[in-house]
């Protein structure tokens, strides 16, 4: 088990300064320590980040304050029987609603801004680890009292759908408590089927009680006796006819409104784990796009090499072509060369000069030099 | 009635103890409560090395942040400060400590101060801090100190280690070194019985102590009974009054601590084991409940000219949470290599269903009449979604275990240490050697020198005669031939010597093992593990010598080997030690801890021991945690030591 050391640290504190002014020495305490005290904390720069961090958990606070507040209320399944105060309209059920609403975004926005404001700051390391796990524990704060909210809706929901079934389920003893509560203020029931259901009842039961003093009053004679009975057996079974549609209908509208409740429930879970890997899509997509890219300008090279290739062959061709046919021009050229010259130059003077001897290198074959 | 359940519960493990009393500290010493709407208070944890090995076993860094621990940080880094964050200091009080964390109220690192130390701070050293807090005008910033009073790590529910850090200090070898002096032997046990008391003030009891004499069991024994009783008089400051005892109060019983000195039994830390996580701790590197694996990327033989595979290294942690392991960890090991199989097969049974589930939704949406048969889908499939996260844990330990028994299996293939284990079994039980120690010895594809010498060693320690000088010629040479070391063997020799003037060398009482039929289990299990030519060995209970000194001890058993062992009671008001014991009622708890060192073997038998007990509970601790290599090699040193 731990101790507690807190005051031996406190009375060893006292020690050392009674020691210290024993001994004279200027420890830091004194009259310039003081100062420097008071020095020291005011300007002590109480951080930007985290007071507004704890403006936004002192507002998350306050939603969770008022949610705790109203939440007796809110789910009060009898508000309409209940006496004056503790009692709430479904008005104000959604105004709570829409208000808390709201205020979680606003939540959200600020934690938002603060993170981006937090890593815009630079900050060493540390600091930012530090503030980027602040920002969690607060977005973790705010997702707990959201959890409050929709708990307290899914109450909400479910007791409705309860009372529809209840109401539904008993009839007469709904009808007797309503004409009691009648008297009160207008209930809120929200089934509209019922209320026409439990209309439709009333109507044939007052019709019957209604036709009878009629009758009663046309015309008196065996006939309407006779009569009345059929009309009331017809209108009892157009009474189970409607009863049973209403019924079919209520049945489906209440298993449809159960498969939705669990769907959305699946829509947010699937939502949730979307929108995790988004991150990782996104950074997928930027990975393909450099890739691509990447490909693109490889086959644009590839294709450009392919040209240089080309037409480099072609060029050494060329250069090869064009350098045997330069050896072979002259080659020719001076085999041929000095005879021409000399023709030439003995063409005036002596056509019947023999044949001069051609240099003796010029009967050799144009042999390629060594 | 009510004080036995107390009393079963004050045995409530050491581990929960630690874990509440490290949140407690981390909630500013103030008990935590759970509150699910309450506001986050955030904090940095800045602990030294010895704070590290104690919180790393019992939280993980996930429960850390829930806590609301933003960093954590080791006290001799550099650190920034951080404002307006109140930061918790969990601490050894050492010089270089008190030190660094002076230096940090100087820098005024951080906006507030909770100081714990591990154990008792001194008064001098609480006058430093005092000193700087004062030079830097931050006494109103230093907020609380405590003395935490957990100076030992828990790594099971009922195991603890004293110490990792400066774990040369309380080794073996330092306790047992012919060099050592007084002093030193002094420092040592004073750090042994320091975190003794600390770990007595978590537990919340006073025990009475029983000890074997001379030994270094009996020092400490002495010097905690000390403790404990200038404790229990100082009247005002006792830890062991008050409400800070607990359910502990209320017992009726108060535990049984055990001393015994790990020169009682030098064969078991030598034995080759067959057992889970004693085989994890032997063959691989495995400390404070991590295990880290070296993987190669392929069994396949790399093509020629290709670069060679670079291993990968990966690091495991055995958790408490992990269901498989608590179950497993003292089972065998085919058993083991069996049960992984089983769960693979649940595992892919449960994901195939998911799998279904999936395809019947996607001819569901084409069907427009069958809306009633959606409803159902929806169900399952909201069932089957909320499973899933489940599904992967399972399938992460799944991986996890498949990859340690895998580097385990091979160990044993490569080794033989099935042979190993079979043989020493017969030794230890005296029962008849189907094969002569020589033939193992020089046999040369069956286990590294080291694995050989043990063997050695373990049928030298529980020979009853030693063997003839010719017969041990032979031997040295065979052991030479496979390349050991014989400096071991000298100490070894030594220990026997002195053992034997003391009292009778300890047996090891009769065991039996058999072997299953080869063929059988091979194609039984068709698994991955194949274990061809690996023995499939059952064991059978065993008592090891500090089992049978506990159950002496704890059922009142008169016994020669314990019956001259020291009583101390630290709250009887004279203080002398009677051989007498008080109380004559065999005890419901006991604590079992070995100077010098201690294993998993021994471990996992007293666990074995206890299970057929109902009602009673132990708990198992030692200076330190080594495995048959580190021991040699202390022994090894200790020798050299000698020589000089």
């Amino acid at each position: 088990m731990a101790v507690d050391i807190t005051l031996l640290f406190r009375a060893s504190v006292k020690t050392v300064k009674t020691r210290n002014k024993a001994l004279g020495v200027a420890v830091g305490g004194g009259a310039d320590g003081s100062r420097d005290e008071l020095f020291r904390r005011s300007p002590r720069p109480k951080s930007d980040f985290s007071s507004r961090a704890r403006e936004v958990i002192s507002h998350i606070g306050k939603l969770r304050d008022f949610l705790l507040e109203h939440r007796k209320d809110y789910i009060n399944a009898y508000s309409h029987i209940m006496s004056e105060y503790g009692r709430m309209t479904d008005t104000e059920r959604d105004q709570i609603d829409q208000d808390a609403q709201t205020f979680m975004r606003t939540c959200s926005e600020a934690i938002q801004q603060l993170r981006t404001q937090a890593h815009k700051e630079i900050h060493s390391q540390q600091v930012k680890e530090h503030r980027s796990a602040v920002l969690d524990f607060i977005e973790d704060y705010l997702k707990r009292v959201c959890k409050l909210y929709s708990e307290q809706r899914a109450i909400r929901v479910k007791r409705v759908v309860d009372k529809k079934r209840l109401s539904k389920l008993e009839p007469e003893p709904r009808t007797k408590t309503r004409e009691s509560v009648s008297s009160e203020k207008v209930s809120r029931d929200p089934s509209q089927d019922s209320e026409e259901k439990s209309v439709t009842e009333e109507y044939p039961e007052k019709v019957p009680a209604e036709s009878q003093p009629e009758l009663g009053t046309w015309g008196d004679g065996k006939g309407e006796d006779e009569l009345s009975p059929e009309e009331i057996q017809m209108f009892e079974q157009e009474n189970q006819r409607l009863i049973g549609e209403m019924n079919s209908l209520f049945d489906e509208v209440r298993q449809i409104e159960g498969r939705v409740v669990e769907i959305s429930r699946l829509q947010e879970i699937f939502t949730e784990k979307v929108l995790q890997q988004e991150a990782e899509i996104d950074s997928i997509h930027q990975l393909v796009v450099g890739a691509t890219e990447n490909i693109k300008e490889g086959n644009e090279d590839i294709r450009e090499a392919i040209k240089n290739n080309a037409g480099f062959r072609v060029w050494v061709l060329f250069f090869l072509v064009m350098c045997s046919f330069s050896l072979l021009f002259l080659d020719w050229g001076l085999c041929l060369a000095p005879e021409v010259v000399h023709r030439l130059a003995t063409a005036g003077s002596s056509p019947a000069a023999s044949r001069p001897t051609l240099p003796a290198f010029c009967h050799q074959p144009c042999l390629p030099l060594p | 009635m009510v004080g036995v359940k107390m009393a079963t519960a004050a045995a409530a493990s050491i581990r929960e103890r630690q874990t509440v009393a490290l949140k407690r500290m981390l909630n500013f010493n103030v008990p935590h409560v759970k509150n699910s709407t309450g506001e986050p208070v955030w904090k940095v944890l800045i602990y030294d090395r010895f704070g590290q090995d104690i919180i790393s076993p019992l939280l993980s860094v996930k429960e850390l942040r829930d806590m609301g621990i933003t960093l954590h940080l080791l006290l001799h880094s550099d650190r920034d400060p951080i404002p307006d964050v109140p930061a918790v200091y969990f601490v050894m009080p050492t010089e270089e400590n008190i030190d660094r964390m002076c230096q940090d109220l100087r820098n005024q690192l951080y906006e507030s101060y909770y100081l714990n130390f591990i154990s008792a701070i001194s008064r001098s050293k609480l006058e430093d801090i005092a000193n700087a807090a004062l030079a830097a005008s931050a006494v109103t910033q230093v907020a609380k100190v405590f003395d935490q009073y957990l100076n030992f790590i828990t790594l099971e529910d009922d195991m603890f280690v004293l110490c990792n850090q400066n774990k040369e200090l309380v080794s073996y070898r330092a306790i047992n070194r012919p060099d050592i002096t007084d002093t030193e032997m002094e420092t040592v046990m004073d750090t042994i019985v320091d975190s003794l008391f600390c770990f007595f003030v978590t537990l919340g009891a006073v025990p009475i102590i029983r000890c074997s004499r001379g030994t270094a069991a009996e020092m400490v024994a002495v010097k905690l009974d000390k403790k404990l009783r200038e404790n229990l008089r100082d009247a005002r400051n006792s830890l062991f009054t008050g409400d800070t005892l607990g359910a502990g109060q209320f017992s009726f019983q108060r535990p049984l601590l055990v001393l015994v000195d790990r020169n009682i039994d030098l064969a078991t830390p030598l034995h080759h084991t067959w057992t889970y996580q004693a085989l994890v701790h032997d063959v691989l590197d495995f400390h404070l409940n991590r295990v880290n694996l070296e993987e190669s990327s392929g069994v396949e033989n790399s093509p020629a000219g290709a670069r060679p595979k670079r291993k990968n290294k990966k690091s495991y942690d055995l958790t408490p949470v992990d269901k498989f392991w608590q179950k497993h960890k003292g089972s065998p090991f085919p058993e083991v290599a069996e049960s992984v199989q089983q769960e693979l097969e649940s595992y892919r049974a449960q994901e195939d269903e998911v799998k279904r589930l999936k395809s019947i939704m996607g001819l569901e949406g084409e069907d427009e009449g069958a809306i009633s048969m959606l409803s159902d889908n929806t169900a399952k499939l909201t069932s089957a979604v909320s499973s899933l996260p489940e599904l992967l844990e399972k399938k992460r330990l799944i991986d996890l275990h498949t990859n340690v028994a895998t580097a385990v299996l091979e160990h044993i293939k490569a080794r033989k240490l099935d042979v190993y284990f079979e043989y020493e079994e017969k030794i230890m039980s005296k029962t008849t050697l189907d094969k002569s120690l020589l033939d193992i010895i020089s046999d040369p594809d069956a286990g590294t020198p080291e694995d050989k010498m043990r063997l050695f060693l373990i049928y030298y320690i529980s020979a009853q005669q030693a063997p003839s000088e010719a017969d041990l010629e032979q031997y040295k040479k065979a052991l030479t031939d496979a390349g050991c070391n014989l400096n071991p063997l000298q100490y070894i020799k030594q220990w026997k010597a002195f053992a034997k003037m003391a009292s009778a060398p300890a047996s090891y009482g009769n065991t039996t093992t058999k072997p299953m039929g080869l063929l059988s289990r091979v194609m039984n299990t068709g698994s991955q593990f194949v274990m061809e030519g690996v023995k499939n060995l059952v064991l059978k209970q065993q008592n090891l010598p500090v089992t049978r000194i506990l159950d002496n001890l704890m059922e009142m058993k008169s016994n020669p080997e314990t019956d001259d062992y020291r009583y101390f009671d630290p709250k009887m008001l004279r203080g002398n030690d009677s051989s007498v014991p008080r109380n004559k009622n065999p005890f419901q708890e006991a604590i079992v801890f070995v100077v010098g060192g201690g294993n998993y073997i021994e471990y996992q038998n007293l666990v074995d021991y206890i299970k057929g007990k109902q009602g009673k509970h132990i708990l198992y601790g030692c200076s330190e945690l080594f495995n048959a290599t580190q021991f040699i090699k202390q022994v090894k040193c200790t020798l050299v030591v000698c020589f000089l």
